[in-house]
């Protein structure tokens, strides 16, 4: 147990995801050449991300594209299997052959004509559907998101022990005004003004402080006007809030606040 | 009732013989027997088809990265390591490769790239990894991936979603949901486990 595992092993779950910068999967992979822990570790991540292509909804690809791939990258098709070859046969007298051929084959065609184009007709509104139904699944992923916080959001300005927290702007950022409406069991809604924009590698972070330390409630990127409302999970344990600050810090955020504060408030009743 | 739950769930012996039939067909594409290159595609030409409609959202651009999946399958047959991980396996992650790489492209996003299929996503895939030759198995067992994502807590699901589907960084991630990078890390951490944990469960 080194100091680099108790850092690095937070890195597992993205390299087993394979989205680690080179610089941390260089590092990262360092570490794991040494570490049975973290190599147990990772050989279990990957089995579950190698299950997550297949809870993709299953939609064929049009019947056309078979054909296009072989045409366009392995021109040298093979002959027809031996099976389909003709063989001869002794035939019964010729005229039966035709007569019963002309009869049965006209039909049969006809049947097959029809046949062929309800089946191309069901299968082309079968993919369609289908199809529909895999970008709503994209859809819905990208709206879970947004209920999610709308929801957390309506349960943090209903529950019962909801403390507002006004914010102002300090020296560096006068004009900026900010409300915190916090509840310890769901969360805090956080609804600001007039932000500076932020500078290049820069995020602002949203700090609830205690009397023991600040603890981050997360990151906040304001829109172009320096306005912006989101929602944040707070731990339940958390000691009750003295106020409520945000800071500038370096892009991800830091452990605990670094940078200039631009806002800050403490409680007051509703 | 019993033989269907153990072939949803998988005999090891079943997706060892369906992996056997791939390579057998890979070694006819290493031939050039483009007849190798049709097995292939019928026997998993759907699910890949399907993973880079999911990512893209766009019929006409999972056409193109199927086309890309099975170009690069036709041109590094050879290339292909058992070791590694199955060719069903090989073949999802190319596909997952070339259509977050399209989607980050249309984006206007070149920065960062989703790890490339020859190098490290490659070793991550289990040797074993299950049979998508029937379909019904397939099915059954996307099935039971989706219920374990579904019972994730949602940041962690989430999270996840985001770096496979999207290839998103930690950090962009922390950045999309506003959460600080650390909070980013133990949940994505937390939901991977939850979700080993959920389909070794689901095994017999």
């Amino acid at each position: 147990m080194t100091p680099a595992h108790d850092e690095l092993r937070h890195d597992a779950a993205a390299y087993a995801l394979g989205v680690l910068d080179p610089g941390e999967r260089a590092a990262f992979e360092t570490h794991l050449a040494g570490c049975a822990e973290c190599a147990a570790e990772v050989r279990e991540m990957r089995r579950a991300a190698a299950s997550l292509p297949h809870a993709v909804p299953q939609v064929s690809p049009p019947p056309s594209l078979r054909a296009r791939i072989l045409r366009e990258i392995a021109p040298a098709a093979p002959g027809p299997p031996a099976s389909l070859v003709r063989r001869e046969r002794r035939a019964p007298p010729w005229w039966l052959s035709v007569a019963a051929m002309l009869v049965i084959g006209a039909g049969l065609f006809a049947y097959a004509q029809r046949m062929q184009a309800r089946v191309s007709n069901l299968e082309a509104q079968l993919r369609n559907a289908q199809a529909r139904a895999a970008a709503a699944d994209r859809l819905t992923a990208e709206a879970r998101t947004a209920a999610f916080r709308a929801q957390a959001a309506m349960g943090v300005f209903a529950a019962p022990d909801v403390a507002r927290i006004d914010l102002a702007g300090q020296p560096v950022a006068a004009s900026a005004r900010a409300r915190a409406l916090w509840s310890r069991q769901r969360g805090m809604v956080f609804t600001v003004a007039n932000l500076p924009p932020l500078p290049a590698g820069r995020v602002y972070q949203v700090w609830v402080v205690t009397a023991q330390a600040p603890v981050s409630a997360g990151l906040l990127t304001p829109d172009a006007s320096g306005g912006g409302s989101v929602y944040y999970e707070t731990p339940v344990d958390i000691l009750p809030p003295t106020a409520v600050a945000v800071t500038l810090e370096p892009a991800g955020g830091v452990p605990a606040p670094t940078g200039a504060m631009y806002l800050v408030g403490k409680p007051a009743p509703l | 009732m019993i033989w269907l739950f153990a072939a949803v769930v998988g005999f090891p012996g079943r997706s060892a013989e369906s992996q056997a039939e791939d390579q057998r067909a890979l070694r006819r594409v290493v031939d050039r027997d483009s007849g190798g290159l049709g097995t292939l595609y019928d026997r998993h030409g759907r699910a890949v088809f399907s993973l880079a409609l999911r990512i893209l959202g766009d019929e006409s651009d999972a056409e193109e990265v199927t086309q890309d999946v099975f170009a690069q399958a036709w041109r590094r047959a050879g290339q292909y390591d058992e070791s590694r991980g199955t060719v069903a396996a090989w073949l999802l992650v190319i596909a997952r490769t070339r259509a977050i790489d399209r989607f980050r492209a249309r984006r206007v996003r070149p920065e960062g790239r989703v790890q490339d299929d020859g190098g490290l996503t490659l070793q991550q895939l289990p040797a074993t990894d299950p049979d998508v030759a029937s379909e019904m198995m397939a099915a059954e067992r996307g099935q039971r991936v989706r219920r374990a994502l579904e019972a994730l807590p949602f940041l962690q699901r989430v999270a996840i979603e985001l770096a496979y589907f999207e290839g998103l960084s930690q950090r962009e991630i922390a950045e999309r949901l506003e959460q600080p990078l650390g909070t980013v890390k133990t949940r994505m951490r937390l939901g991977l486990l939850k979700l080993r944990d959920a389909l070794v469960e689901a095994q017999p």
